[in-house]
């Protein structure tokens, strides 16, 4: 019994063993063919020889276009050749590698197995049509479970069995998943800018509202001060100093007060443009300051200034700050010097040459007075900065800020350069024209 | 010289108390009483006869129920009224309130004074639109 047993055991290993040697012949067989399959297909091969039962056989590759071969095989995109019955006669790995199955299978398939149903009405319409006309259209292919967007261009490939259709096949995943991230982001960017604006909005009315509700009670404030102020010889020294400060603040308060006024009406978007004579704007401006220049024994040298087109009242505004500025912080053992000069650019840039017909003015502003640390120049434009303490030179820090908002208005450029105790340059860009606004 | 009817319609007691305190004594104006919004101004100007209506009218344009702008209206609206001068006055005055209140028929737009001195020189010119002391 238990003999047998060993007997039948070493016979199945036997067979085992053959099964495994002619597998392995098999196996080197097919890794032949498969070799000589891939030979063809990148072009290694133009022609072979095979032995069949009629002795050697030559075999030679119609229309041997070796280049061609290799070109189609090492795209990217898939490539199939269809016959008049839309069946696959040829294909690239790569089409098949796009449907997920192997060459081999494919081959022989109706093509429109591979077209998702719901394109199957227009792959036959761009089919037909493309016998006559080269032609292009989207589908979705099948691939396995898969649904994959691609592109068909079918155009007619004239072989020695008659008309064939050549298909290349681009995966358009990558496109698509691009323009749905595209579709996205702008979603995204026009839900942003909504909320942008919605806040800036409320920004704008807040601070409208801040500033009118708050004047109420300074005023107040300034009217009940005043009239103690009056009666003033009822009070003792240090009560009419308290009171003296309250007077101040409340006055600076008000001041703060219609400057952010100010700034904050400046983002309204209903400016005015008109032409006009900067040589006229600094005249009038040099007028109104007739007093403080007299005082300070102030020189202003004006040189010739270009005509632009600009919101007057806004401009008036930004060479009312400079002018007011470079008098104000004026040095104490000379008399300030003030000079306004300007010439054409090229560019909208302060490094752009000087261009007699350029479409941009450059105008600066030169002072010779305290100047400032040139590494303060951002702190001079911002909201609220001060470089100079309150109590040397009043201000509420929102002038420049105010500067630099209108020049933008204007699509311009302002910037400062200057050094500690000996003055400073205000240097302004603007165009000639106003345009899109 | 008849001294000039003038009303105030504020809501602000202090501004009330101020403006009455400040100008009161001036023989060339009569202080008629102030009211307190918009609406209490229509209502007293309707039960006055034609002698009793007066030569300016100072509106605050910050008034609860209706502002000085939306009286303004009113007033310009009704015949018997429309021939008085009407002033808007307010702490904060800029160049939209200024136009919207010239176009609805406002003779100007002041600011509110902060100072007693203010005041005189504001009434001072608020009379020069009321003309010279009719001498009816």
């Amino acid at each position: 019994m238990m003999q047998n047993k060993e007997m039948k055991y070493e016979d199945l290993l036997r067979q085992l063993e053959d099964q495994t040697n002619e597998l392995r012949n098999l196996q080197y067989q097919l890794d032949e063919a498969n070799e000589t399959i891939e030979a063809i297909r990148t072009g290694q091969i133009d022609a072979l020889v095979v032995h069949g039962h009629e002795g050697h056989k030559l075999y030679t590759l119609r229309s041997a276009d070796q280049s061609y071969r290799v070109f189609i095989e090492k795209m990217t995109e898939g490539a199939v050749t269809l016959n008049r019955q839309g069946v696959i006669v040829y294909s690239n790995s790569q089409f098949a590698l796009l449907v997920t199955m192997p060459l081999s299978k494919v081959i022989g398939l109706p093509f429109d197995n591979f077209i998702s149903p719901e394109n199957q009405d227009d792959y036959r319409k761009l089919l037909s049509k493309s016998w006559t006309v080269d032609s292009k259209g989207e589908a979705n292919l099948i691939a396995g479970t898969e649904r994959t967007p691609v592109q068909l261009s079918l155009t007619t490939l004239e072989l020695e069995d008659g008309l064939a259709l050549s298909v290349i096949i681009t995966d358009l995943s990558y496109q698509k998943a691009i323009q749905e991230q595209l579709k996205k982001n702008n979603k995204q960017l026009e839900l942003t800018n909504q909320k942008l604006e919605a806040s800036n909005h409320d920004l704008q009315q807040f601070a409208s509202v801040a500033s009118h509700d708050l004047q109420e009670p300074v005023r107040k404030i300034q009217i009940f001060s005043r009239l103690l102020k009056n009666n003033e010889n009822e009070l003792s020294t240090d009560s009419q100093k308290y009171l003296g400060k309250i007077i101040d603040s409340s006055t600076r308060m008000k001041k703060l007060i219609i400057d952010i006024l100010n700034y904050s009406r400046l983002s309204a978007n209903d400016l005015s443009m008109e032409s006009i004579d900067l040589n006229e704007l600094v005249k009038e401006l040099v007028e109104d300051f007739e007093l403080l220049i007299n005082e300070k024994q102030a020189q202003i040298i004006v040189g010739l200034l270009p005509r632009i087109e600009a919101n007057k009242g806004q401009i008036r505004q930004v060479f009312q700050n400079i002018l007011s500025n470079a008098l104000k912080f004026s040095a104490t053992d000379r008399p300030p010097v003030i000079n306004v000069q300007a010439r054409q650019l090229a560019r909208k840039s302060f490094d752009s040459v000087g261009d007699q017909y350029g479409p941009y003015h450059l105008i600066c502003i030169q002072d010779n007075g305290i100047g400032f640390d040139d590494a303060y120049v951002n702190n001079i434009f911002a909201l609220f900065e001060r470089l100079n303490s309150k109590s040397k030179y009043e201000g509420t820090g929102i002038g420049m800020a105010i500067a630099k908002k209108i020049i933008e208005k204007h699509s311009g450029l302002i910037t400062a350069t200057a050094k500690e105790g000996f003055g400073a340059e205000f240097k302004i860009i603007l165009p000639t024209k106003q345009i899109d606004i | 010289m008849n001294p000039k009817k003038v009303l105030l319609a504020e809501d602000d007691m202090d501004d009330q108390k101020l403006f009455h305190d400040f100008l009161h004594h001036r023989s060339d104006i009569v202080l008629l009483c102030a009211v307190e919004n918009g609406e209490e101004l229509l209502n007293t100007l309707k039960t006055v006869d034609s002698e009793g209506l007066p030569d300016l009218i100072i509106l605050d344009q910050n008034m609860p129920k209706r502002n000085g702008i939306q009286t303004l209206q009113v007033l310009k609206k009704e015949e018997r009224f429309a021939e008085i001068s009407v002033v808007i006055y307010s702490t904060h005055t800029d160049q939209q309130l200024v136009n919207e209140a010239i176009r609805n028929g406002a003779s100007k737009v002041v600011s509110k004074p902060i100072s007693k001195e203010g005041y005189g020189k504001m009434m001072d010119d608020l009379l020069k639109l009321v003309g010279p002391s009719s001498d009816q």
